[in-house]
């Protein structure tokens, strides 16, 4: 288990919303996006109070108790962040900053799409070189796709042409980590079309590139229309036919396929990086392109969320946020955060009552506090996403880490699969049938298993 | 004046849904036995899935205190009777205890097949009918269609039946008044030889089996020896009383009266319903009239599912059994799903309630295999074999010919349905008897069906043709030869013989290319091709192919999605367990029951 710490914050707005998307959103126009900033960065200060206090608790600390958190990652998503204002954005770097402590090589992305950056090659350089004055040094862009027909299609606002005046200008005031998403099985969209875009994104170079199969979610425009028949899926036989040639593209450019839709550039230009079933004794090994942020959700590590409607996972609680955007803003008002952190800080060394007080002030929608087994069996089937899969060690390490974990005697393997028992039969089916490698450091899919990888994660729940 | 004067011993008949629950409870609250507290809706009703289901499948009698506006104070038995076909025989006991029946009719409804069903069985006890009718608390009530209907389908006098709404209460103390005028005191020879009727019994693991009694003669007390005449099994009694409807400890029961009766009976079938109890020491000259066994139509294979212990569904089926003298069961063994017993119903309804009970007060996991009826096969040499289990079929070559039960079945419906429910009558291998117009909108169908064309989903089939406004009632009348033959189901090649079924020759293509295509879209894709096969003998008939997966994954896996990842991974999980392996092919557990529910409308 990485101990680790990341900070994600959801910007919900864009300029409109795409037609295959179940994201929350809103329309940014009319949006209340000052009263928005104002209640994400008093949300921003109260969970960084509350944690430092917390943190102060744990240490036992003789002093005033508090212990700033550090961070190892920020990642400002959406939605579209880009559609906030530089003066808002920065009101939010900034009270992260005020309230954190960023480690030093923290990893720091902004996530924009093409065609919200500003009308004109001015704007848009300005923009860019602010978010970059305020620290962030991961600039990852919505691309999609390059066929200006297709991104109509999708819904998306931008064209190909807007991809490369922001892709240059990006790397003109400094982004030297980028990320490109793209996404295929469109329908309607031919296996050579989904090639070609991903030919002219490698042309790019970016550091990074997602790489997404289309998933119909209830509730899209998308969605309405396949049921009422006027749009066909991509057949699954397809799907997989694309992804595997995409996986072998993206590898040959030299992009380890380091999870199961992300890759990430390697020192060499031409000639395979590695992927899924591959040793790790390649003297390549890991990109140092990898998201850190993104890869936090696949070990296990911390992540706090801020925002309408944004997940964390810390200390062995995962919580979700209210998506009930005026609850939101009504209660994240400074006067009324300053109360009760004040409150917080009188009764902090009170055990009994301190959790209560929390739960009044975060508005979580959900709340779960994983036992050990939801910790380990996370551990798998998050860790079996990356090209490494998931170790014994680690696994263990996640049963481990909660307090209430119970002490591991013998080795990990032994451990791993006493916990797992029932799974042992299953997953070795999965390995006769070429889907899975089980070796004495731990499981991981080939790349065939990823086609079916939820029936084998599905073992290990 | 007699005890027996300020006694009325009375049912509530009524169609399903036509309000008769609600009827006992607004009585029970009226008459005040039940504190108003302790009034759970439907008192009578004392299944969870009797009250899920609006139906009463158990009996339970109660006793009930009326103050009549002649001053006198009347007891008033209500003896509850279950309301579905299934359960005729039990019903026709309940109504034998009784003098006198409420009939019930929702007055927006009017006259359906069961009140009919119901009334016959009422007046082969030569039992005085009150009509009512009830929910006229809705807009829809037409009180003077419904009289109309009383009188020309029925020929009973409606033109006094109180207007009621069992919801609101309205009515209902006009309603008391006329069932203490209608309906008469029981008869009855205190002084003669103990005749005492079972009309239902139930299995108190403190108590042993609770008999619910009408004494037609004679008394009985504590102590007493009794004799159960057509089992001829010896009890010492532990206890009488009345229902109220908990138990009220009494001194004696007497003649007329209606009340339970202990003894440390171990079984319900011990005290089988329309038995006959008599006083050992002087025992009546013959039992009362009636007494049935409980003869089981409908069976099927109930089997532990995968990682459910065999002695566990034993212990069920042992405790369903000692409370349900209908319900049997052996041991059986199949090959696709190994040890497990075939069980015997008095119907398909009867067959859920027990199924739901086992997964629901038993928490097991079981699968049910397809209900089958009870075939007489002949064989060459002229011996006769009852077969109900497909599997045990002799060879082709053996057997002379088959006969299949065949029920008589009333279908009463609008008269704009007529056309496609002898459509439906027809594809089940239907033989019209006749159609009689009822009134000029409601039409009466006879129909003689082969019962295996009923079991799977005739009545369902019927609903949905009709908009839910056919109903149905159906009894056995005989055996019959048929042409039919087995038919098998294979998977990957593999025969799976809980999937085997007895079906007509003529229409076995037809079965089994739609038993293919069911199991195509329940059978979840596997890692290669499936070839579903359908095959009579060596022939193959129909087959179909569930295609091999390629793609199960999920592109996303980000900071909110872990948890809901994992749901779908749960529910993936718990979804495969509910699956049943045979060799390589896994087959969900519902494809058993599902599979032949081929309504030919879809």
């Amino acid at each position: 288990m990485a101990n680790k710490t990341g900070l994600y914050i959801h910007i919900p707005f864009c300029i409109r919303k795409c037609n295959y998307c179940a994201f929350l959103s809103f329309c940014s126009e009319g949006a209340p996006l000052r009263d928005y900033t104002n209640a994400l960065v008093n949300e921003i200060k109260l969970r960084a109070s509350l944690m430092r206090a917390e943190a102060g608790l744990r240490e036992d600390t003789s002093s005033d108790g508090e212990r700033t958190v550090s961070l190892d990652t920020v990642y400002i998503g959406g939605g579209t962040p880009s559609v906030l204002d530089v003066s808002h954005m920065r009101d939010i770097v900034y009270a992260v900053q005020a309230s954190f402590d960023i480690k030093k090589n923290a990893e720091i992305t902004i996530e924009a799409n093409p065609g919200t950056l500003g009308d004109n090659e001015r704007a848009i350089r300005d923009r860019l070189q602010a978010y970059r004055s305020m620290g962030i040094n991961r600039f990852s862009m919505g691309v999609q796709s390059m066929n200006d027909n297709r991104l109509r299609f999708l819904g998306r606002i931008h064209t190909a042409e807007d991809v490369e005046l922001d892709m240059k200008i990006a790397r003109e005031v400094g982004f030297d980590n980028i990320n490109l998403d793209l996404i295929f099985s469109v329908p309607g969209e031919s296996m050579d079309d989904a090639l070609s875009d991903a030919q002219s994104i490698v042309e790019f170079r970016p550091e990074h590139i997602s790489c997404y199969s289309l998933q119909i979610e209830e509730g899209t425009a998308f969605a309405n229309q396949i049921e009422r028949g006027v749009l066909t899926e991509v057949s699954d036989e397809e799907d997989r036919e694309t992804y595997h040639r995409l996986c072998s593209i993206l590898k040959s450019a030299g992009y380890e396929h380091y999870e199961i839709s992300n890759f990430a550039r390697t020192g060499r230009e031409d000639g395979a990086a590695l992927g899924f079933g591959d040793c790790d004794t390649d003297s390549l090994g890991k990109s140092i392109y990898r998201s850190k942020h993104n890869s936090l959700y696949w070990d296990m590590s911390d992540y706090i969320g801020c925002g309408l409607g944004a997940s964390g996972f810390v200390h062995g609680t995962r919580y979700r946020n209210t998506a009930d955007i005026d609850k939101y803003i009504e209660r994240y008002t400074a006067a009324y955060i300053d109360t009760m952190t004040a409150a917080t800080h009188t009764i902090k060394s009170d055990d009994e009552e301190r959790p209560s007080t929390k739960e009044h002030l975060l508005l979580h929608e959900e709340e779960w506090r994983n036992s050990p087994f939801d910790n380990i069996s996370e551990a798998v089937f998050t860790g079996l996403r990356r090209r490494e899969g998931i170790t014994y060690k680690d696994a263990v390490a996640a049963y481990t880490a909660l307090e209430c974990g119970e002490e591991v005697t013998g080795n990990a393997e032994a451990f791993f699969w006493k916990v797992f028992g029932e799974a042992r039969t299953g997953a070795e089916e999965f390995v006769e049938s070429g889907h899975l490698i089980i070796d004495d450091k731990g499981l991981r899919l080939t790349e065939k298993g990823i086609d079916i990888s939820n029936q084998i994660m599905a073992l290990f729940v | 004046m007699s005890y027996l004067d300020n006694i009325r011993n009375f049912s509530i008949i009524a169609h399903i849904d036509h309000g008769k629950s609600t009827l006992a409870d607004r009585l029970i609250e009226k008459t005040g036995l039940v504190d108003a507290r302790d009034m759970k809706e439907q008192y009578l009703d004392n299944m969870d899935i009797e009250r899920e289901r609006g139906i009463t499948i158990k009996l339970q009698t109660t006793r009930l205190l009326y103050k009549a506006k002649d001053g006198h104070e009347y007891i008033l038995n209500l003896i509850d009777t279950p309301g579905h076909v299934d359960f005729n025989y039990e019903v026709s006991r309940s109504l034998a205890a009784c003098d006198g029946a409420v009939l019930v009719v929702d007055a927006t409804q009017g006259v359906e097949a069961q009140t009919l069903g119901n009334v016959y069985l009422a007046l082969d006890q030569d039992l005085e009918i009150l009509p009512v009718l009830n929910k006229m608390d809705l807009d829809s009530a037409r009180p003077e269609d419904a009289r109309a209907e009383i009188e020309d389908i029925i020929g009973l006098d409606a033109s006094e039946a109180p207007e009621i709404s069992a919801k609101t209460g309205q009515g209902i103390d006009e309603m008391l008044e006329k069932l203490v005028e209608v309906i008469p005191p029981p008869k009855g020879d205190l002084d003669g030889k103990l005749k005492a009727l079972i009309f239902d019994s139930y299995y108190d693991s403190y108590k042993g089996v609770v008999i619910y009694t009408r004494v037609f003669d004679g008394s009985v007390k504590r102590g007493d020896i009794i004799r159960m005449m057509n089992t001829g099994k010896n009890y010492e009694v532990t206890e009488v009383g009345y229902c109220i409807p908990g138990m009220l400890p009494a001194d004696e029961l007497k003649a007329g009266e209606v009340g339970y009766i202990c003894g440390s009976i171990k079984q319900v079938a011990d005290a089988r319903v329309g038995d006959t109890i008599t006083l050992a020491a002087k025992p009546a000259d013959e039992a009362l009239k009636g007494y049935k066994k409980a003869q089981s139509m409908v069976y099927c294979g109930i089997f532990p599912a995968e990682g459910e212990k065999y002695e566990n569904v034993k212990d069920a089926l042992e405790k369903l059994q000692v409370n349900d003298a209908a319900f049997n069961f052996e041991p059986e063994n199949s090959a696709a799903l190994g040890y497990g017993y075939r069980c015997g119903f008095l119907g398909l309804l009867h067959m859920d309630v027990i199924t739901e009970r086992l997964s629901r007060e038993f928490d097991l996991d079981v699968i049910t295999t397809l209900p089958s009826v009870v075939y007489k096969v002949v064989l060459k040499d002229g011996s006769v074999l009852d077969i109900q289990n497909p599997s045990n079929l002799p060879d082709p070559t053996e057997i002379a010919h088959i006969e299949e039960p065949i029920v008589k079945a009333e279908i009463m419906t609008p008269n704009d349905y007529v056309g496609s429910i002898m459509t439906l009558c027809q594809g089940r291998r239907g033989k019209m008897l006749d159609m009689e117009y009822l009134t000029k909108t409601r039409v009466q169908l006879r129909y003689e069906l082969p019962l295996n064309e009923v079991i799977y989903d005739f009545f369902d089939a019927l609903k949905s043709r009709t908009r839910g406004y056919a109903s149905l009632d159906y009894e056995f009348i005989r055996y019959q030869p048929a042409k039919l033959v087995k038919l098998d189901i294979l998977l990957n090649r593999e025969l799976i013989d809980a999937l085997s079924t007895i079906v007509p020759e003529e229409s076995a293509q037809a079965k089994g290319r739609g038993i293919c295509e069911k199991l195509k879209d329940i059978i979840p894709r596997h890692q290669f091709e499936v070839p579903i096969q359908a095959a009579i003998g060596q022939k193959i008939i129909a087959r179909e192919t569930v295609r091999a997966y390629r793609k199960d994954v999920l592109a996303k896996c980000y900071g909110g999605d872990v948890s809901r990842k994992k749901k779908l991974l749960e529910k993936q999980k718990a979804g495969k367990k509910r699956m049943r392996q045979f060799g390589t092919v896994t087959v969900p557990q519902e494809a058993f029951t599902e599979v032949l529910k081929l309504d030919d409308a879809k």
